[in-house]
Formats: C-alpha cells, structure tokens, sequence
C-alpha cells in the first residue's frame, strides 16, 4: 500500500503528552505540530493526527485513521468496533458513580427511581443502570458532569476519576466503580489486514521499551 | 431488527438480511429444482443498531447463493465470483480473509476454562491483544503446546502457513478436521487465479449464527469497512422443511463498495441517456415527434406548457434536458434543434438529428 500509516493522539488532556512521549521512545517524532493538521513525522512511513481523545475511537472505527492512542472506556463509549492492540500502561483511570457526600444514597442499592444521573458517558451509564435494574434518566453533558449535582441538575453523575481530587473538590463521594480504564492503542480492522508488518514492528518497539 | 405487530398479534420483522429469506423459497418452492442451485439477489435489508456508529437503518445488499453441494469447488466459486464481481464494478487490490465458524469454538473448548475466561479469550484473540493473551494463558495454566497452537494461529496468514499447523489431537474436538477442510480450498483457489488475494484470519467468525463451515470478509486498502462477507451453512434449509441441502454464499452491502469506490478515487462514469424537450404549436405533431424520438431509444419530455420559446429554453436547462426541439406544424419541415451545453441552436430534420445523436432509426 503506497500511502503513509495515519495515527490519531490526543490533542489535549491527560493523554496527550504520554502519547507523543510513547511515540518520541519509539522513534517516532512529530514534525511541524503547531502549524498543521496531519503532521509529518521523523518516520516517513507515519503521520499523525491530533484529534479528541473522544473521538478517536469513532476516527478508527471508520477508518479515518490506522491507529488511534485512546482510552478503553472512550472505546466502549463510542462502541467502535476496533482492535485494542495493546495496553499502553498510562491514563489510568475508573468510570465511577458519585453523588454528593451529604445524600442519603451510599450505594446503587439506594438509588430511587426517578433519579437524574449527568454524565459524558452515556452508553455506558445507559447499559450500567439497565444492567442493575435501575431506571434512571440519562442527561448527556459535555464535560464537567461533577457540577451538575450542586446546581440541581442531577442527583448522581457518572464520570472519570483517576486521583479522586475532582471528585473531592466537588464534595462528591463515589458509591460504585463501573470500569478499570487505560489508555489503548486501537487500531482500524482493514488497516490492520493492509499494514500488518508495520504495525507488528511498532507494537514490538512499544513493547520492548515500555 | 425492526419488529412489529400485525393486525391479529402476529409479530412481523422487516428483513435483516436475505440469507434466511432465500433458503426458505427453496425449501418451500423450488424444492424440485435440480442441484447445485445457484441464485442471486439485490435487495433492501433493514437494520436496527443502537450503537453511535453507522447509524444507517436500510441497505441495499447484493448476493448469491450456490446450494445442494458442499465441495471446496463450491467455495472456490463463491469466492472468486465475489472477487470478480469487485473487481467489475472497479475496484483495485481486493481482498479476501478467510476463517472458520467452528474452529475457534472447538478449540475454546479444548481450553477447559469456564463459560467468562472463554469470553474474555475469545476478545482477547479478536482484538488481537498478543501481551494480554499470553499473560492470560499463563495465568490460566495453558500447556505449551495449545499456547503454542493459538499463537501461531493468530499470527498465520498465507494458507500455506497454516497447513504446516497440526490440530489433530483428541483434545481439540473437531479442529483438525475443519482446518483441513478449510485448506482444501487452497489449490481450487489457485486454479482461480486468486490465490494470492486469500488470507486465513482466525478471529474470524462473523456474528451470524447459521454458519458452520468457512467464513469469510472481503476488503479493500483505504477503506476501514468490510464491503461484504459470507459463509457456509449447511444446516440452515433444513429449518424451513425436510429438505437437508449444504449451502453457501455472499453478500455485498452496495452502499460501502460506493464509499470504497470513492475512497479509491474512481471515475463514476456519467450518465449517457440523452434527454430531449420536445414544444410545438401543434399539439399533434409534437406527439408524433416525441413518440419518433422514444422509438429512437432516446428520451423525450412534452412540453405541456404555453410558454415563450427563450423560457421553454431555460426550463430545459434547468432541468438537465440535453436538448429543446421546437417542431413545426409538420415533421415533414425541418425543425430547431438547440442544444443547452452549448447554447448553439440550428435546423435539421428531426431523423437527421436523431442519427447524428446515436438514435436508432430505421
């Protein structure tokens, strides 16, 4: 195939500067960052992109991208049918419920059933609550779910955590860990039919230097 | 799918796909045709998904289906039909990958792991996670040799590969004999002439559950969906009847060759049917002239209003019409024929005109 490997990173957050590190330790080295879309790399058979952690999956999924760096809860949200190829270690984190520390609810058991829950994930808050028999009404928020509780919005969130410092912050305690998350890197099924040899020598260099 | 209720309760279901549907028309209709049965359909299937992605509802699938024999002659066809048929409709460096709808299952059950471990090694060998599944058979107290086994056949490719794998122990069910089943298809692919474009995918099952034998997926570089797939079910047409009859084939999901197409960058050819506006003050004579241009094989609207002749002109344009033809109270005078591309109009007899177009007359 006589095009170069297409790679999406995160453009911000948490698990940006880890990707481009894991890509820098490989060999891989992104070239003009601030001026372009897809960027050249040091590797001529390698470009990458930076795009939301959050839509990478879907970038994979399509095939708008070979290889995408995002997290395995960001995978299951966007239900992209990928390959996880390999857990990267970094962006460790868990999709928590929370609610605030002054309720009266300490575990899902507690949840009444008119309850509100904010949160970005909510394909998979939708299956969690289905799953446990809760019916709960799902509002879709882009970021910052933890407010929702202390303006009335919602009763319960579900969102990230991986210190437990926002969660604190937002006097709000967890009552239940949906999922273990990391960061993945994901790759497009056809891409990797197309592109096996090359993707097989990168995940051996990940490998040996992780 | 989508489900819904008749009048008197019964539950109906719009068609998901046409695999189901064809096998019970030859049960219950075409039981006394000779075999091999070979038919093909182009159809519309509807599909509910819950999932974000590929939120489309009704797909136009093209397939075929090759019943009452199971040879790897059989398969053969099936797969180099489905090549080709990519391949006409314009598209480059197809290919094919092919696994086995039981294979896997046997050897899941070779494993002795319980109902959750097989579902967690089942996704670790489709997403192709090589760290975690040598970490989890490890764990799992794999011996070497069916560690060693599932190894290799995730990383084989080329058939030739994995006919230098041995599956035949009696641990393994009936593994080894779906392999060599499935590497039959090697030499009946050679003779094809596509040997090359074949690789063996052991994640391989497809979701559908009818299939029992080879499975397979077809795809081109540049496009990150497959464009169709099928298999072999060699158990399905006895749900619909007595009839006990083996069976495979394909389908293609039209929409995604177009995409592909794109991706590929190829050159949709452009409609050739010429289109002609016929107006004339005499109502009789335009339609003798318009029924003279249909027999020509050349498409021809009437005009139906009693606009001015540089309005007739524009509506043409506008509408995509190649030509305006303004006819006289007879066809035995030459009529004005203008053309919109080039905004250049002239006079001709109306069979001349219709020769010089590529019309048949006679």
């Amino acid at each position: 195939m006589n095009r170069k490997i297409r790679i999406a990173i995160p453009n911000k957050g948490r698990l940006k500067e880890p990707s481009v590190k894991m890509l820098q330790n490989i060999g891989i080295e992104i070239l003009e960052e601030e001026r372009t879309y897809v960027c050249k790399t040091s590797d001529p058979r390698f470009e990458v992109i930076f795009a939301r952690a959050f839509d990478v999956p879907v970038y994979i999924h399509y095939g708008a991208v070979d290889l995408g760096v995002t997290g395995y809860d960001l995978i299951l949200e966007r239900e992209a049918e990928v390959y996880d190829l390999l857990d990267l270690g970094f962006g460790k984190c868990q999709l928590v419920v929370a609610v605030p520390e002054n309720s009266a609810i300490d575990s899902v058991n507690d949840i009444p059933s008119v309850a509100r829950v904010a949160t970005e994930f909510t394909n998979i808050s939708r299956k969690y609550f289905e799953n446990i028999g809760k019916q709960v009404e799902i509002l879709g928020v882009r970021g910052t779910a933890e407010l929702a509780p202390a303006i009335g919005l919602a009763q319960i969130i579900v969102d990230i955590s991986s210190s437990g410092e926002t969660l604190r912050k937002n006097n709000l305690k967890v009552i239940a860990t949906i999922l273990d998350s990391t960061c993945r890197l994901a790759c497009n099924k056809i891409a990797y039919r197309t592109f096996e040899k090359e993707i097989a020598e990168l995940l051996a260099k990940i490998k040996q230097d992780g | 799918m989508f489900k819904f209720q008749d009048f008197d309760g019964k539950i109906l279901a719009l068609r998901a796909e046409m695999t189901a549907p064809v096998a019970r028309i030859i049960s219950t209709k075409l039981s006394s045709m000779p075999t091999p049965i070979r038919l093909f359909y182009v159809c519309k299937v509807f599909r509910y998904g819950q999932s974000y992605v590929e939120r489309e509802r009704e797909f136009w699938q093209a397939g075929v289906e090759l019943v009452g024999n199971n040879s790897s002659e059989a398969d053969g066809e099936i797969l180099a039909l489905l090549v080709s048929s990519l391949r006409k409709l314009g598209l480059k460096e197809v290919r094919l990958d092919i696994g086995h709808a039981s294979l896997m299952k046997d050897l899941l059950k070779a494993t002795a792991l319980d109902e959750e471990k097989r579902d967690t090694l089942r996704s670790l060998l489709a997403n192709r996670d090589q760290a975690r599944l040598e970490k989890f058979m490890e764990q799992n107290n794999f011996n070497s040799k069916l560690r060693e086994t599932l190894l290799q056949l995730t990383l084989c490719r080329r058939l030739d590969e994995v006919s230098s794998l041995s599956l035949d122990s009696p641990k393994y069910g009936k593994a080894g004999e779906h392999l060599r089943k499935l590497l039959k298809i090697k030499d009946v692919l050679a003779d094809y002439g596509i040997e090359n474009l074949v690789f063996f995918d052991f994640s391989l099952t497809r979701k559908i559950e009818y299939y029992t034998g080879m499975v397979f997926e077809v795809s081109v570089p540049n496009f990150g969906l497959p464009l169709g797939g099928g298999g072999r079910y060699d158990h399905l047409m006895e749900k619909f009847g007595k009839l006990k009859l083996p069976a495979i084939g394909f389908a293609l999901e039209i929409e995604k060759c177009l995409q592909a197409l794109t991706a590929q960058c190829f050159q949709f050819p452009e409609k050739t049917q010429t289109k002609i506006l016929v107006a004339s003050k005499s109502r009789k004579t335009a339609i003798e002239a318009v029924d003279i241009i249909r027999d020509a094989g050349v498409a021809a609207l009437l005009n139906v209003t009693k606009n001015a002749k540089n309005k007739t002109i524009e509506y043409a344009k506008l509408a995509g019409m190649d030509y305006a033809v303004f006819v006289e109270s007879s066809l035995e005078k030459p009529v004005t024929v203008y053309e919109s591309r080039s905004n250049v109009s002239k006079r001709a007899m109306l069979k001349t005109f219709l020769q010089q177009i590529g019309g048949k007359t006679e």
